[in-house]
């Protein structure tokens, strides 16, 4: 089979950084690192239509069962517990990774972030690909800047009630980013397959 | 990153005996596969056309994805034909789909279980295997597989086709044989 035939599927992220005033300050684009096997596992979970012992974000296996939430990542403003997250970890990534390495908290505190709801775009079909966005905008009003961001990644929802959440994918950037107080940093992945 | 499907096709004659195999990366997660995952991660509905042709979208719901089917069911699970259009992101079905019984041109369609997820090194995979039985009374040439699930759009339940190939080399079952094929999902860290 030539290379040509061969599926891509791909995940990639864009971090911009962006000053009190808008003005864009820094910008990374990448391809992803990586999916870790949590996503199989909600995938699993899915598709035989059964319960799986999943690790949570705190390192606990939680059974999940098939459900409407499974993979969700709609977060709105303020909640942590799924969706995008930075972090400042620098530990490169495993397949059983389960959280950020040293995710920045909600809030106003030191190290803490404003998280604004979570943002997608409709599928969209171009030639061969097909492709959709997920993307979220935190604010920093610490106080101070906050520097040494390194790690980004996505939780997702493996369970409404009671709430249990999952890391679906996590990327170690390749330097660290700076956030000024009064300035935001967005992170997007794009999911894409192509045919 | 790297996140890879993998099928393999193995025909065995009526005493079990191996009379080909081929052992490939997958040509393609369909469109619908984002679209539903879309749906899931987003939390909404999104458009989304079904295996029966007509748009009835996809919303978030615990049936989508579903592909683990039992005995006898051609609407849901791997899925085999003898079409050879060439794969494009739009495929909504087979181009000619091997239906479940035992006439010309028809196959028996035994369970299909996705397997537990294993992670081994850096990779984490899951496999979902399905054979299909040749009781027509002649040979039958399969030429395309895929998977079909269950996805509900805002109002009706349907069928979403998620992964569709071309199979390099035209696989023909003898009568009175079968085919199996096997798709493996996998992450690598």
């Amino acid at each position: 089979m030539t290379e040509k035939m061969k599926l891509k599927e791909g995940l990639s992220y864009e971090v911009v950084v962006r000053d009190k005033r808008g003005k864009i300050l820094e910008k990374i684009a990448a391809s992803s690192q990586s999916y870790v096997s949590v996503w199989n596992q909600c995938l699993y979970v899915l598709n035989r239509h059964t319960s799986y012992t999943i690790t949570d974000t705190g390192g606990t296996g939680r059974s999940v069962s098939y459900s409407s939430s499974v993979l969700r990542a709609n977060a709105g403003v303020g909640e942590i517990d799924h969706g995008i997250r930075v972090g400042k970890g620098t530990t490169p990534i495993t397949i059983n990774d389960y959280a950020l390495e040293a995710p920045c908290g909600e809030g106003t505190g030191v190290d803490q972030f404003l998280h604004q709801a979570m943002a997608a775009s409709s599928p969209a079909v171009v030639v061969s690909d097909c492709s959709f966005w997920v993307r979220r905008v935190m604010v920093n009003n610490s106080g101070s800047t906050i520097s040494g961001i390194r790690e980004i990644g996505c939780y997702v929802m493996t369970k409404y009630s009671p709430r249990y959440c999952a890391l679906g994918y996590r990327d170690v950037l390749p330097g660290s980013v700076s956030v000024p107080d009064g300035g935001s940093v967005t992170v997007t992945y794009t999911l894409k397959v192509t045919v | 990153m790297k996140r890879q499907l993998w099928y393999k096709a193995i025909v065995r004659d009526r005493n079990g005996k191996v009379l080909s195999r081929e052992n490939r990366r997958s040509r393609s997660i369909l469109g619908n596969w984002y679209r539903i995952l879309y749906a899931h991660m987003a939390f909404t509905s999104t458009s989304l056309i079904h295996t029966s042709g007509v748009d009835r979208g996809a919303i978030y719901f615990g049936d989508n994805w579903k592909f683990k089917a039992d005995a006898n069911e051609d609407s849901i699970g791997i899925v085999i034909g003898t079409g050879i259009a060439a794969v494009s992101i739009d495929d909504y079905k087979l181009d000619s789909q091997i239906l479940q019984g035992t006439s010309s041109g028809q196959m028996r369609h035994l369970v299909s279980t996705p397997g537990w997820p294993s992670v081994a090194g850096s990779n984490c995979d899951f496999l979902t295997s399905r054979t299909f039985l040749n009781n027509s009374g002649g040979s039958i040439t399969v030429r395309e597989s895929g998977i079909y699930c269950r996805v509900k759009g805002p109002t009706y339940y349907g069928y979403a086709c998620i992964v569709r190939d071309v199979l390099a080399t035209p696989q023909a079952v003898p009568d009175g044989g079968s085919i199996t094929i096997d798709y493996t999902l996998r992450i690598t860290a």
